[in-house]
């Protein structure tokens, strides 16, 4: 059913890498989709690969859930794949009537396709291995500097928060109004395109209607308890870097000059 | 015979590779015209169990027979089995969706493939049988109250003419006033309409004043499925499931304790007050005898 669908996949285990300041995995994941198109060599791929499987062995999340996030990138993995293998000029290996298969587009392919699930994986560990919650945090110390250029960082990492939360909470509702359409008859499966987007008024007008009831409920518990935005809120655990969180930006600092010297050949 | 459900369980995956039965081994059989209870702290089954009933979720394993026939069957059809067999959700008026009331009651109806005429005439019949005045009936559904909004949903589910009627938790939010317009209302659609009405409740005292038979859901099993008298006798096994009996029950059992002789299979405010009353016109009668 619809409940089936994983947003905010984070997985619970105890790992030096769960553990780490989110800030930390918010840059590195940056560094490290960086480093990723610092070169198309084999070294440099070779590099990032090795680290990235180091990553996910200290992560302690089981590699099926890394291999998750790609199936949602399967077309485009072929998408690329096809387009590159027959679209890059050069000498041609293989020839399908107009087509030909180069040996260029071959390479580039290979290494687009290495290319894009690094870049998943990568990314899939800091969302896998960071709860929502403490990912929004991070972001909002992060991006902390804005608010002299009057930006409303609070307000915005509050916004999003919110929004992963209501996530699960509207996918169940959806399911709940769903099924009570259908015992009233509805179908939302059969039909042309425009039966089907028809038959969504019945789902979306009560689920739109909830999701503003909950949005003023919810505001007004955070009214009654006094929230007034960012002025002079205090945290319960505020982020504060710890040792091992130095200890992981040198490890940073350590791989992106391996890929940088890595370049090279 | 209108609905068979021979042993069915259903169970669903937690995480990949455990899974968890949310009902298991379940087998009864509801005849036509029954009012039935069912009853069981929240999470012991009964949402997912009537939700079997029309076909919303399929059973891991086992049957359900509708006049005979296997709605698990390819043959079956699916949408027809859901205008025999009503379900009324919890919170149903949160499904409210068109711009006036007929307009929304008439969903159902026209999804059953009636003409428009057809189901506006249902509408109008159902929105009469949940006593919706009838001045309310081109207004926006979400201009109405609580109580108002869910006689609506109610009807709306009505006007598919169903056989069975399944309402959980009806009472759910609506003040005691609201409450016994609705159960009353229900109670009377059963004997005008002669459908089969199950309904899923917390309160015991809703249930023992309406239905007819109890079944109560505890941990996924079904373990009572009788009369209500007999099931409110074992209060004390009903509330190691986080159950009661009705509250007048308890009443009974502790003017017994006291000595005083009184049937304790007493589960109505009605009975309690005739058993009560006679009681007190006894011991007058007694005390004036003495005299």
């Amino acid at each position: 059913m619809i409940r089936d669908i994983t947003l905010g996949q984070y997985y619970q285990t105890n790992s030096v890498l769960h553990r780490l300041d989110p800030r930390v995995k918010l840059v590195g994941t940056m560094v490290y989709i960086v480093s990723l198109f610092m070169g198309t060599t084999i070294p440099v791929y070779l590099g990032a690969a090795i680290f990235l499987g180091i990553l996910i062995a200290i992560s302690k999340v089981p590699v099926k859930f890394m291999m998750r996030g790609l199936k949602s990138i399967l077309y485009i993995l072929i998408f690329s794949v096809v387009f590159h293998l027959f679209l890059t000029p050069g000498t041609p290996v293989i020839t399908i009537g107009k087509f030909a298969i180069t040996q260029e587009g071959a390479q580039l392919a290979a290494f687009m396709i290495v290319r894009l699930m690094l870049l998943i994986i990568g990314s899939s560990l800091l969302t896998l291995t960071t709860t929502p919650n403490s990912l929004t945090d991070g972001l909002e110390k992060g991006l902390h500097v804005l608010t002299y250029v009057k930006v409303p960082v609070h307000s915005i990492a509050m916004m999003m928060s919110i929004a992963l939360r209501f996530i699960p909470i509207l996918i169940e509702e959806t399911d709940k109004i769903m099924k009570a359409q259908m015992a009233r008859g509805a179908d939302f499966d059969h039909g042309n395109l425009i039966k089907r987007a028809k038959a969504m008024v019945p789902l979306l007008v009560p689920l739109f209607i909830s999701a503003f009831r909950r949005a003023n409920d919810l505001a007004m518990a955070m009214e009654a308890r006094c929230y007034h935005g960012a002025k002079g809120r205090t945290r319960m655990k505020p982020l504060r870097y710890k040792k091992k969180d130095f200890l992981a930006y040198l490890v940073l600092i350590a791989y992106f000059a391996c890929i940088l010297f890595l370049r090279r050949f | 015979m209108s609905l068979i459900v021979d042993n069915i369980s259903y169970s669903y995956e937690i995480e990949s590779g455990i899974s968890k039965n949310a009902i298991s081994n379940v087998s009864f059989t509801v005849e036509q015209g029954e009012f039935i209870g069912l009853i069981g702290h929240t999470g012991s089954g009964k949402s997912t169990l009537i939700q079997h009933l029309n076909g919303l979720i399929r059973a891991t394993s086992g049957s359900i027979y509708y006049e005979g026939q296997d709605i698990y069957d390819e043959k079956f059809d699916m949408k027809k089995l859901r205008s025999h067999v009503g379900l009324v959700f919890q919170y149903p008026e949160h499904q409210l969706f068109e711009t006036d009331i007929f307009k929304d009651v008439c969903f159902g109806p026209l999804n059953q493939g009636l003409s428009q005429k057809d189901a506006e005439y249902r509408a109008f019949e159902a929105l009469r049988q949940v006593h919706l005045p009838e001045n309310l009936y081109y207004q926006s559904p979400f201009d109405l109250s609580g109580g108002q909004k869910r006689r609506v949903a109610i009807a709306g589910v009505l006007a598919m003419k169903p056989d069975v009627l399944i309402l959980d938790e009806p009472t759910a939010g609506l003040d005691p006033k609201g409450r016994d317009e609705i159960l009353d209302h229900i109670a009377s659609l059963r004997e005008e309409l002669g459908i089969t009405i199950i309904l899923v409740s917390h309160s015991m005292e809703d249930v023992a004043e309406y239905v007819s038979r109890i079944m109560v859901m505890n941990h996924g099993h079904l373990v009572y499925d009788d009369e209500p008298k007999k099931v409110f006798a074992a209060y004390q096994e009903l509330e190691t499931m986080g159950l009661a009996a009705p509250q007048v029950t308890y009443l009974m059992h502790e003017l017994n304790a006291q000595g005083i002789s009184v049937p304790s299979d007493v589960t109505t405010v009605k009975e309690a007050t005739k058993v009560l009353a006679d009681l007190l016109t006894q011991s007058e009668k007694s005390s004036t005898s003495k005299r």
